[in-house]
């Protein structure tokens, strides 16, 4: 009986060991992710539309009247530069790690003119920024996030019909680049 | 013998409890459980840090299971309502009255989906979706939107074919997604004025 006793104890301290490794584990596992997703489809940098079409099982916004798209960085390989060419009635930036999780986001109220040029920065390489790129980025907001991989992606209010070409060249236009350190 | 087959029973047990329950139980917790760091406002629920890095651990199984892509909360915050403001479930029959304070917010869309969170399908047209910029307002800012299968004047959301739905409220740069107010937060009413058949 003692023995009996003692192997469902085990058990039931080893049912609470695997509980929380599954639950630890299942993020880092994830293949429905955004990150796991776009890397399936794109290069790194490279400019994905997210349509609501749903086209290579990309996750696309909920929202009806927003458009969206996305690109993949690795600030190991410098800043990253963003730029979208157009205005539209509003724009919102999103940066997600490579769990997919939403890390750091703003609006177009941010911007100065309502242009989207934005860096997204490690803090440690703000300083670089200033000495190296201070033209070409003068006019930027810059996105401290606390990232290493992740994803940046902009999503666009399309209000009605007349507005979708408008929203498509902007999200078209939309450039990620690496700011190299070197 | 005897004393070695009932060790490797005991041993077997304690390994299926351990597997068995282990797993269960993180099945269960993920997909009967309700989730938490729920904000709710009358019918309409939000979970403003999932998808986020304050998530806590379910949340974020929860969240590598489902995917997709979170609002920030700088973007704005999702509201979902899956019953009326009477707690009956809503249904795409049905007509309902949307009308009540809005909190403030750069602008808002509402539109209905089923249960896997897809829009419902158009009717011929008409989007089952409005957003705050087109809804037709009274002298007092005020606004009244019906939620129909049936034509409505004014702000007439079309629903189209059978069953249960949800309605989703996207509040769009809101203070309220920061969380400053999230307690005392008013969303409009939903409510039931007849149903079809």
């Amino acid at each position: 009986m003692a023995r009996f006793v003692h192997a469902l104890a085990l058990g039931l301290v080893g049912a609470g060991i695997v509980h929380l490794s599954i639950l630890f584990l299942l993020p880092a596992h994830s293949v429905r992710d955004v990150w796991t997703r776009l890397s399936q489809v794109g290069e790194p940098y490279a400019t994905l539309r997210l349509d609501a079409a749903g086209q290579d099982g990309l996750p696309a916004p909920a929202d009806p009247f927003i458009q969206a798209a996305a690109c993949r960085f690795d600030l190991a390989e410098g800043m990253l530069h963003l730029e979208a060419e157009g205005t539209v009635p509003f724009w919102s930036i999103s940066i997600y790690d490579d769990n997919g999780l939403n890390v750091f986001s703003i609006t177009d109220g941010a911007a100065a003119d309502g242009r989207l040029d934005a860096v997204v920065l490690a803090p440690a390489q703000a300083r670089r920024l200033h000495s190296r790129y201070a033209a070409q980025t003068d006019r930027s907001v810059l996105l401290q996030a606390n990232v290493g991989r992740g994803i940046a992606l902009v999503r666009v209010f399309v209000p009605d019909e007349t507005w979708q070409g408008v929203a498509t060249a902007f999200l078209e236009s939309l450039r990620c680049a690496p700011l190299p350190l070197e | 013998m005897g004393a070695m087959l009932k060790t490797i029973l005991l041993a077997g047990l304690s390994l299926a409890l351990a597997i068995g329950g282990g797993a269960g139980s993180v099945w269960l917790a993920l997909e009967k459980a309700p989730p938490f760091g729920a904000v709710r406002a009358g019918p309409w629920v939000a979970f403003p840090s999932a998808g986020s890095r304050e998530a806590d651990p379910y949340s974020r199984a929860r969240f590598a299971r489902q995917g997709g892509i979170p609002l920030g909360r700088s973007e704005g915050i999702a509201f979902t309502a899956g019953s009326d403001s009477q707690g009956r479930a809503l249904r795409r029959d049905c007509t309902y009255r949307i009308e009540g304070p809005m909190p403030a917010a750069r602008f808002w869309t509402l539109h209905a989906a089923d249960a896997a969170g897809r829009v419902l399908p158009p009717f011929g047209r008409r989007r089952a979706a409005l957003h705050s910029r087109m809804v037709l307002r009274f002298s007092d800012d005020g606004f009244l939107i019906v939620v129909s299968p049936h034509p409505a004047p004014a702000n007439w959301l079309a629903v189209t074919g059978e069953g249960g739905m949800r309605l989703v409220l996207t509040l769009y740069d809101t203070p309220v997604a920061s969380g400053a107010r999230l307690g005392e937060l008013t969303l409009p009413q939903i409510a039931r004025t007849g149903c079809d058949g």
